[in-house]
């Protein structure tokens, strides 16, 4: 065995032509954020969906400091008002103002949408990695359970709940991830089943690696990038699937402004006044394609599977 | 008579599939010697990987169902989980085949080589990435500090199998295992990695067991040489020897079968006639028979064992056994 001392002397084969050019070290993080800033739409929409995040953080200071207004203020002399300087976006059938409304709503419909999807992508994730990683019986029980969740009829779920529970966002993003988590867990499990073919996680094991280390320090970093693309694609659908348990009366109640239960309340007075469904409609709308377009950005930046 | 460094006895992997148990390994002994490099050769699926996989106990899903890895006086197969933990990559280091999936694409390459010495000698990150780069810049790996801060895939085939080596050494092991290290890399690069091992063994005095296909590898790096067929080993002895006087028809055959410079002109390679049997279904006697052009009666009835053949040699073959010689057309 020889010291350190030596190391000078040794003359080790040197490589041949090959040299550390002097190139910036390109890692997959940063090629995929280089190929997701060019896409100037999926960033436009990402912003748009910050943007709607903040307002809806500082509703309190818009509803102070923009509106005027606060989003249960009942004004019975101002009712069914259109658009105009006293009221943005109008008023409803108790004269509350409607952009108020739709800022506060955001929290509720934003909220529980970021909620979901950090429970849902959590508990899958840990489930998935468990199942792909240990293989065997356990990647059987935990698969199966998977199937149940997955063919659970998700509205009969919702009702049951919201009859056992008085939704707030955060039960209403449990009962959601309560089905959501199933769909991650498979995505996660098929991913890592994959990525601990390659032969560096061997490699890793035979450097005396534990299995903790292994699948949070070598097998996460290779599953985030389709985490990645399922969270942003996730968002738009969650957002969705809320507007419209609200609407049935599922989700956030009265008085609580959401987007979907601005809906339901609006569709008895559509003739009195659009703009009621208008709103609230095309709020959601706009929200949801944005988070679509961005989750596709998203998706052609990071998902490996579409590198060629 | 020094004691051996690594035992290996008696040793059986199996792996369960849906056509039957499959006996990868069946029966293996060996011993490698303090700064020795021992050369393990066979056809594809001769269970020369499963061997080195079943010392450092990363068979799985296989199953080892019998023998022992005597290391330090230990029996490895018996340990715990976390003194194996203990053993690989401080102790027992390993090189892998393909070196384009051998790296984690995630993480720089000084992080990976570092995090051997950051596992069993609990160095900081600091620490580790120094003693990391100054390995790289020992394997050969130019301006090495720089090419720490790169990503494996900046790296040529090559560069990352120098790489792999620099994050075995870094503890500097006991035993190197390199399976196919040469096998996914084109002819000059191999010349250089073959090198880099040779030099390895000689200033590290790591021992070296290297699985190779490729008995011109074996030729030119091992003093001793194992050949495989089925699981089991059909020929062991001194390179040298083997190479000049086989005594298995299965080294005589695929000897024959590689072209030699010295060779005379024009004579035709022999390949060998059909393929490695199935090793759920073996055939009975010698595994060899039904390929072997010396086959006789017995072979196709009883297992011959390995026992010694000649001065230095010992060969599983019951034709060298009795005493005749391999020559023919």
């Amino acid at each position: 065995m020889i010291g350190p001392s030596r190391v000078a002397e040794l003359d080790m084969p040197a490589a041949g032509i090959e040299t550390g050019a002097a190139r910036p070290a390109q890692s997959y993080w940063n090629e995929s954020w280089e190929r997701l800033r060019a896409n100037r739409i999926g960033i436009a929409a990402g912003l748009l969906i910050v943007l709607f995040a903040l307002i809806a953080i500082m509703a309190p200071l818009f509803s102070f400091a923009l509106t005027h207004y606060q989003p249960q203020t009942i004004n019975l002399d101002e009712t069914f008002i259109r658009p105009g300087l006293r009221h943005l976006l109008g008023t409803d059938e108790l004269g509350r103002d409607t952009l108020t409304r739709l800022i506060w709503g955001a929290r509720v419909s934003l909220g529980v949408a970021f909620l979901t999807v950090a429970m849902s992508l959590s508990v899958g994730t840990t489930v998935g990695m468990v199942a792909g990683y240990y293989g065997g019986w356990t990647d059987d029980v935990l698969m199966r359970l998977v199937d149940t969740v997955l063919a659970i009829p998700a509205i009969f779920l919702f009702i049951l709940m919201s009859i056992l529970f008085r939704p707030n966002a955060f039960t209403l993003a449990a009962i959601v991830a309560s089905v959501g988590w199933g769909s991650v867990a498979r995505l996660v499990r098929g991913e890592v089943l994959s990525v601990k073919q390659r032969d560096f996680i061997l490699a890793t094991r035979s450097i005396g690696a534990r299995d903790a280390r292994l699948m949070v320090r070598h097998l996460l970093p290779n599953v985030l990038p389709v985490l990645i693309v399922a969270a942003s694609l996730g968002v738009g659908q969650i957002i969705l699937i809320e507007a419209a348990l609200d609407f049935l009366g599922l989700g956030i109640q009265p008085p609580t402004p959401s987007w979907g239960n601005m809906l339901t309340n609006a569709q008895s007075y559509f003739f009195r006044s659009g703009f009621l469904v208008a709103f609230p409609g095309l709020t959601i709308f706009v929200t949801v394609l944005a988070s679509n377009i961005f989750g596709n950005a998203v998706r052609d930046a990071f998902d490996p599977r579409l590198k060629s | 008579m020094t004691q051996p460094l690594l035992e290996v006895q008696d040793l059986h992997t199996v792996f369960s599939t849906k056509d039957g148990l499959v006996k990868a390994v069946d029966g293996v002994s060996f011993e490698l010697n303090p700064g020795e490099t021992l050369g393990i050769v066979g056809e594809s699926g001769c269970g020369k990987s499963v061997t080195a996989l079943s010392i450092m106990r990363l068979q799985r899903p296989g199953r080892i169902v019998g023998g022992k890895v005597m290391f330090k006086g230990q029996d490895m197969t018996r340990i715990s989980e976390y003194e194996m933990r203990e053993i690989r990559g401080r102790e027992i280091a390993m090189i892998f085949q393909d070196p384009m999936t051998s790296l984690n694409p995630v993480y720089r390459v000084g992080w990976q080589v570092a995090e051997p010495t950051r596992l069993h000698h609990g160095w900081d990150a600091k620490r580790a990435l120094a003693s990391a780069v100054n390995m790289l810049g020992r394997v050969g790996i130019p301006s090495a500090a720089a090419r720490a801060r790169d990503y494996p895939h900046q790296f040529s085939g090559g560069m990352r199998q120098r790489v792999m080596i620099a994050m075995g050494l870094t503890t500097t092991p006991q035993v190197l295992i390199a399976d196919e290290p040469t096998t996914a890399l084109d002819v000059t690069i191999q010349a250089q990695i073959l090198d880099l091992l040779r030099h390895v063994n000689r200033e590290f005095g790591t021992a070296t067991i290297l699985i190779t296909h490729n008995l011109g590898v074996v030729a030119g790096m091992c003093q001793r040489l194992m050949v495989m067929y089925a699981g089991k080993i059909v020929e062991a002895g001194p390179t040298a020897d083997v190479f000049a006087n086989p005594k298995h028809p299965y080294t005589w055959s695929l000897l024959r079968s590689i072209p030699r410079l010295d060779a005379e002109r024009h004579e035709p390679l022999k390949p060998i006639e059909g393929l490695p049997p199935n090793l759920v279904d073996l055939p009975n006697g010698c595994a060899f028979h039904p390929r072997c052009v010396f086959r006789v009666e017995r072979c196709q009835r009883d297992v011959p064992s390995l026992l010694q053949v000649g001065d230095t040699q010992r060969a599983a073959c019951w034709v060298t056994q009795a005493g005749t010689e391999l020559k023919g057309a």
